[in-house]
């Protein structure tokens, strides 16, 4: 009756590896990507630690999706990249920066984790910069 | 790394949290014998999903930040209470005991479940002991959906979380949402 053996290894059940929608962005190919870029361009400041990157991250992936035709969206992880945090004031993650044709329009700090809110807060500035054109 | 075969279970822990530290850095002390052999290797996460890929392909990042995994030379990963056990498993001080785990009476392991639960409950309190990364503590979160539930049912309209989800990298201000627009005068299109 007593079987001190695990007969079944416990394997990691099936994960959705396909999160790496969102392409990351180091301070090498920052300047490439992001700010000699045309259009808009929106850049997560995250780290992997972080429990709030966390629960944006499947959200952000919709949005991504769903924005894909006007805009791209990157990541930029700050515990590897700290320079660039630096360079842009990052005070905490997850922040977004929009960026249009190189020029930051617009940042949102700490978006709650709903569909409407990030979509919000990576078309809104556009939206003012094109008004404002 | 990837280069050469893994012949020990490998413990990944969160470094940015303090309880998980503290652990990790014990379980690294006691699994090295006096020779200086190590029964478990001890590493943290870090920040490269490519690196933990190279571990074990199955392997995600943020699962890895989620719940305590031990990854084993056949390949296969123990998550949760079933990481703890394995590692208790590995260090000598330990395996005294750590073999109950793996008992099993009709199929039903009772001190694995045990160790489960208690892990669950240390997962969801730790931020509680210095977590910056763990998030808000889920032990909190009952009481947050009965405050809402009853604000809701009240006020008569949906309540919105008044705080932004947010954490910081260091210790610096908490500041409030707001989409901040930036005046687009150097705009280059304009």
């Amino acid at each position: 009756m007593i079987n001190e053996t695990l007969e079944h290894p416990r394997q990691t059940p099936a994960r959705h590896l396909s999160r790496d929608k969102i392409q990351t962005v180091t301070s090498t190919t920052f300047t490439r990507l992001v700010l000699e870029a045309e259009g808009p361009i929106v850049v997560e400041f995250m780290s992997y630690g972080c429990a709030h990157c966390r629960a944006i991250e499947p959200v952000l992936e919709q949005v991504a999706e769903m924005v894909k035709t006007q805009e791209k969206i990157f990541r930029v992880n700050i515990a590897v990249e700290q320079e660039l945090a630096g360079t842009y004031q990052i005070q905490g993650t997850p922040s977004l920066l929009m960026f249009l044709d190189g020029h930051e329009v617009g940042r949102v700090e700490g978006p709650s984790p709903t569909v409407s809110s990030v979509l919000t807060a990576v078309t809104q500035p556009f939206e003012s910069g094109a008004e404002a054109n | 790394m990837t280069s050469q075969k893994q012949t020990k279970p490998i413990l990944l822990f969160n470094d940015e949290c303090t309880v998980c530290r503290h652990i990790g850095h014990w379980v690294q002390r006691s699994a090295q014998s006096k020779s200086g052999e190590t029964s478990i290797l001890v590493q943290p996460i870090g920040d490269d999903p490519g690196t933990l890929r190279s571990l074990n392909p199955d392997l995600d990042i943020w699962d890895a930040y989620e719940t305590i995994h031990v990854l084993m030379p056949d390949g296969s990963m123990r998550l949760g209470g079933e990481a703890v056990a394995e590692t208790l498993r590995n260090l000598s001080n330990t395996k005294w005991f750590a073999w109950s785990f793996a008992t099993s009476i009709f199929g039903f392991r009772p001190f694995q479940v045990m160790l489960n639960v208690a892990y669950a409950i240390l997962a969801d309190v730790r931020p509680l002991f210095g977590c910056e990364s763990c998030g808000k503590p889920k032990v909190l979160r009952p009481i947050q959906w009965v405050t809402n539930w009853a604000r809701n049912l009240f006020a008569g309209v949906p309540h919105k979380s008044p705080s932004p989800h947010f954490s910081l990298s260091s210790a610096a201000r908490r500041r409030p949402l707001a989409v901040s627009v930036a005046p687009l005068a150097q705009s280059s299109h304009s």
